[in-house]
């Protein structure tokens, strides 16, 4: 036991010694590095940092966690963080952190060029990277697609008991019910939220892919979820996933009024970024035509740079209007959103 | 004399403000009034969070009672076949995180899942069981918490039980006599310590409750502080969280209070094992694997289908890298850990004053409270003791020094320390009561000091309660994850960081290489100190 004790004593000034090294060599090159806070992990993401490192010889450094807690590590690190760039999965999380101080106005013609107005901040604080659209995906058989119009119909007696939604807790829940408030206000949110309740087949539950997979298995007819987690199911390892995202088919709502809810994921320099200057590039650099594409072909996300095509299955679904108000509102609307919920009992 | 005491009490606290720091932090925001939707969420979600917490509670605790004591009654006393590996089998329930059991029985469950090609493949009509609502989590939970009431009550079977059992033989009492008559009585301090481990996980959990739709404390706590922006709010729901504890924890010293078990002598001799007949042993054999397969075999085994779907895509070099990262920070953390659980309990028994004893048992608190919240707890303080090292070493050297702790190892490992506490302080004191105060109390007569008595006589005694304290820790701190989201260094990665990664991104299926990289890091320990526990 004693040998044992000191072996891991060893081992673990070993270990702290090892992770000083570590530190004192990053600070030195601080020139040379950028540091990332990001919500979004997928493998996509780490080969587009690795190509930017091989391309420019900057590092990417970066810290993985979900954009609330980012948020508020940032803002507790205050003027000495060592964050450059923050990235979400939703425009609503990039308006608070505006609004918290913790982003600064960019000044890119790079990004003033290729981004469209209505996916940035009006002060020019965060950028779209990915847009995602959330959609109705339904059971062909048991629904006629004529019947479906918009996001406001499934909240109607027709659709009682039918439609799989997942939890309010979900920041894409959040944004589309502040969507609604922007464009309705907040008494006709309430009453879409509370219909929307009785119109759920069962208590929320689950992910987006969930969603459809409970449609699939009959426990309801409707599903309300991103456009890529249908495209990560028809892609997935596992056969009974692909089985899922075949049956179904999507539809997009409110196409004859404001246009579908769109989502952007996306970036913003960090008040206080060390490293401004790199952190300008990162973000040039993956909206540029290369970055694009690999972010389109492999999460089944629209690209925000217009001269890139989106991925082979969305372009099957067809061209469609998307609401255009500006995504700044999301994050404006996002704590009404989340009252509104909570007092509807949208779990 | 009074003097020395004086010393150990003053080191006591020493060490109690450090693990209290977060705590405390969290306490002085408690002065600045709840959030402007504490209303809010009194009217429309505490009385969901309240029953929620409460049935989780219920319902884990007489699941891990029923699986955990039973198991560790029948592999201490009854000789059967593969005993040697069901004992060990036995906690490895723990390997998994409790969110990758959750995701796991989903997928079993799941439309197109194993059940139903299971039944499909049996000929058989497929019946969905729904596991996704509070009744699956308190199943889910209470099958991979239950080796932690398993470990604390068998380590009491195996250690102490036998003078009892040959008594009891003796006067000619029966097997169920002696078991529910003697043995639980005698074993409850042991049993009430795993539980309490257990509750307090349970009342911890996020990942789990979150997927299946339940809404428990943590789950609130959560969407105040990060949805609603309301830390003040999210520190109330935390304190109420602290008083359900504080209640259970009094609720059982007060009982306890009233019947005194402390046996007089210590024992360690192993207990003499009986080989019951042919059929007995079939039925313990079944007994004691059926919790083996619902807490281990069943979601390892969707895993590891799992695993193969997805092994060329997640699978690279790197990977080891980072599981070896996640060994020694799990290792490091279990054994500061443990140390400070020793200090704690020795130096406040040899501060020889009452309420030091009792404020010790102050330091396993941080058990009881959210990662999440720890984790900002301890970066409050750090980032001020980092900003006047920052102007400090502005004024005098002239350098900018940057962040020096925030960011590091070392806040982790502190962050980890003060959380799990418990982890290591419950089983070392359960152990170290059974020790009679006779012979380290005539070495200090004779003039031997503290601290070596305690490595000469003390520690020898207590080394089992100390390997388990060491195994638990080092398996929670391997799969904790909120704490180590929020906290983790840049150039630091663990497996469950990579898991819930995967996870959080829908991508269930790739998350299972990390948690089986979890499972066998963990599984190796446990075999290690399993065999020094059984010796």
């Amino acid at each position: 036991m004693k040998r044992f004790l000191l072996a891991l004593a060893t081992m673990a000034v070993l270990t702290g010694c090892k992770n000083e090294k570590q530190e004192t060599t990053a600070a030195s090159e601080k020139s040379g590095e950028v540091n990332v806070y990001t919500h979004r992990h997928y493998a996509a993401d780490q080969e587009l940092f690795k190509q930017f490192e091989e391309k420019t010889g900057i590092k990417v450094n970066v810290i993985n966690a979900n954009a609330d807690e980012l948020i508020q590590k940032m803002k507790i690190e205050g003027e000495h963080s060592p964050a450059d760039v923050l990235i979400t999965v939703d425009a609503g999380r990039l308006t608070r952190a505006k609004d918290q101080e913790l982003l600064q106005t960019i000044d890119s013609e790079i990004l003033d060029n290729t981004i469209a107005s209505h996916l940035k901040d009006p002060d020019n604080q965060w950028f779209g990277l990915t847009k995602r659209a959330r959609i109705v995906a339904y059971a062909p058989e048991r629904v006629d697609s004529t019947q479906l119009s918009t996001y406001e119909d499934l909240a109607t007696e027709k659709w009682e008991d039918r439609i799989l939604i997942r939890s309010s807790e979900n920041i894409y829940n959040q944004s589309l019910l502040a969507s609604i408030i922007a464009h309705s206000g907040e008494a006709a949110a309430k009453e879409w939220a509370e219909g929307m309740v009785e119109s759920m087949a069962r208590a929320p539950k689950g992910n987006d892919r969930d969603q459809v997979k409970a449609v699939v298995a009959g426990e309801g007819d409707i599903a309300i979820v991103n456009t890529y987690y249908i495209g990560n199911l028809l892609n997935s390892e596992n056969p009974e996933e692909v089985k899922a995202g075949e049956s179904v088919k999507i539809f997009f709502p409110n196409q004859e009024g404001r246009g579908t809810h769109i989502n952007v994921s996306g970036a913003g320099v960090a008040r206080n970024a060390p490293n401004k200057e790199n952190a300008i590039k990162f973000i040039e650099f993956l909206v540029s035509k290369e970055a694009q594409e690999v972010f389109a072909n492999s999460n089944y996300e629209y690209p925000v740079n217009e001269e890139v095509e989106p991925a082979q299955l969305l372009q099957s679904w067809g061209e469609f209007k998307e609401d255009r108000l500006n995504l700044s509102e999301l994050g404006e609307h996002n704590k009404e959103a989340v009252l509104i919920f909570d007092e509807a009992g949208w779990k | 004399m009074k003097r020395d005491s004086n010393k150990w009490a003053l080191l006591t606290v020493a060490i109690l403000v450090f693990i209290a720091l977060p705590v405390v932090t969290i306490g002085i925001e408690l002065f600045s009034g709840p959030g402007e939707t504490w209303g809010h969420i009194v009217d429309n979600l505490l009385p969901d969070y309240l029953w929620n917490s409460l049935f989780l509670i219920l319902a884990c605790g007489i699941l891990v009672l029923l699986f955990g004591v039973s198991t560790a009654w029948l592999v201490a006393r009854f000789e059967f076949p593969l005993r040697k590996q069901l004992e060990w089998l036995l906690i490895l329930p723990l390997a998994i995180p409790g969110y990758i059991v959750a995701y796991a029985y989903a997928g079993i469950f799941d439309y197109g899942g194993s059940f139903q090609l299971l039944l499909e493949a049996a000929g058989l009509e497929f019946v969905r069981i729904d596991i996704m609502n509070k009744f699956g989590l308190a199943f889910v939970l209470g099958i991979s918490l239950f080796p932690y009431v398993y470990v604390s009550s068998r380590a009491f079977f195996i250690n102490q039980a036998n003078s009892l059992l040959e008594a009891s033989e003796m006067l000619g009492v029966g097997q169920f006599k002696t078991f529910f008559r003697l043995m639980l009585p005698m074993a409850r301090p042991a049993i009430v310590a795993g539980l309490i481990l257990v509750l307090m996980e349970v009342l911890n959990d996020y990942g789990a409750a979150k997927y299946y739709g339940v809404n428990t404390f943590t789950v609130g706590i959560f969407r105040s502080w990060f949805a609603l922006e309301e830390p003040e709010t999210a520190v109330y729901l935390s304190a109420l969280l602290i008083v359900i504890v504080f209640t259970l924890i009094l609720l059982e010293k007060f009982q306890r209070r009233k019947v005194q078990f402390n046996s007089n002598r210590s024992n360690n001799r192993s207990i003499d094992r009986k080989k019951p007949g042919r059929r007995q042993q079939v039925l313990i054999f079944i007994a004691v694997l059926i919790p083996v397969l619902l807490g281990f075999i069943f979601p390892l085994s969707q895993l590891i289908f799992w695993a193969v779907l997805t092994f060329d895509k997640v699978f690279d070099a790197s990977f080891l890298a980072l599981s070896l990262q996640s060994f020694w920070i799990a290792c490091l953390t279990a054994f500061v850990t443990v140390v400070m659980a020793i200090t704690l309990i020795y130096f406040s028994k040899w501060s020889r004053l009452g309420f030091i004893k009792n404020i010790a048992k102050l330091g396993v608190l941080g058990y009881a409270i959210p990662g999440a919240v720890i984790a900002i707890g301890i970066m409050i303080p750090m980032i001020s003791i980092d900003k006047w090292l920052i102007s400090f070493f502005d004024r005098f050297f002239n350098m900018d020094v940057g962040l020096l702790i925030t960011g590091t190892v070392v806040a982790l490992i502190y962050a980890y320390v003060v959380r799990f506490l418990a982890v290591a302080y419950n089983p070392i004191e359960s152990t170290s009561l059974k020790v009679s105060n006779t012979i380290p109390d005539s070495s200090r007569i004779l003039g031997v000091g503290n601290i070596s008595t305690f490595f000469k006589i003390e520690f020898p005694l207590i080394r089992t309660g100390i390997a388990s304290a060491f195994i638990l820790v080092f398996i929670d701190a391997l799969k904790e994850l909120p704490l180590t989201l929020i906290l983790k260094p840049f150039h630091v990665n663990t497996l469950a960081v990579k898991a819930y990664e995967y996870a959080s991104d829908e991508m269930v299926m790739e998350a299972a290489i990390p948690s089986l990289f979890i499972i066998v890091t963990v599984m190796l320990p446990v075999i290690f100190l399993n065999r020094m526990l059984i010796k």
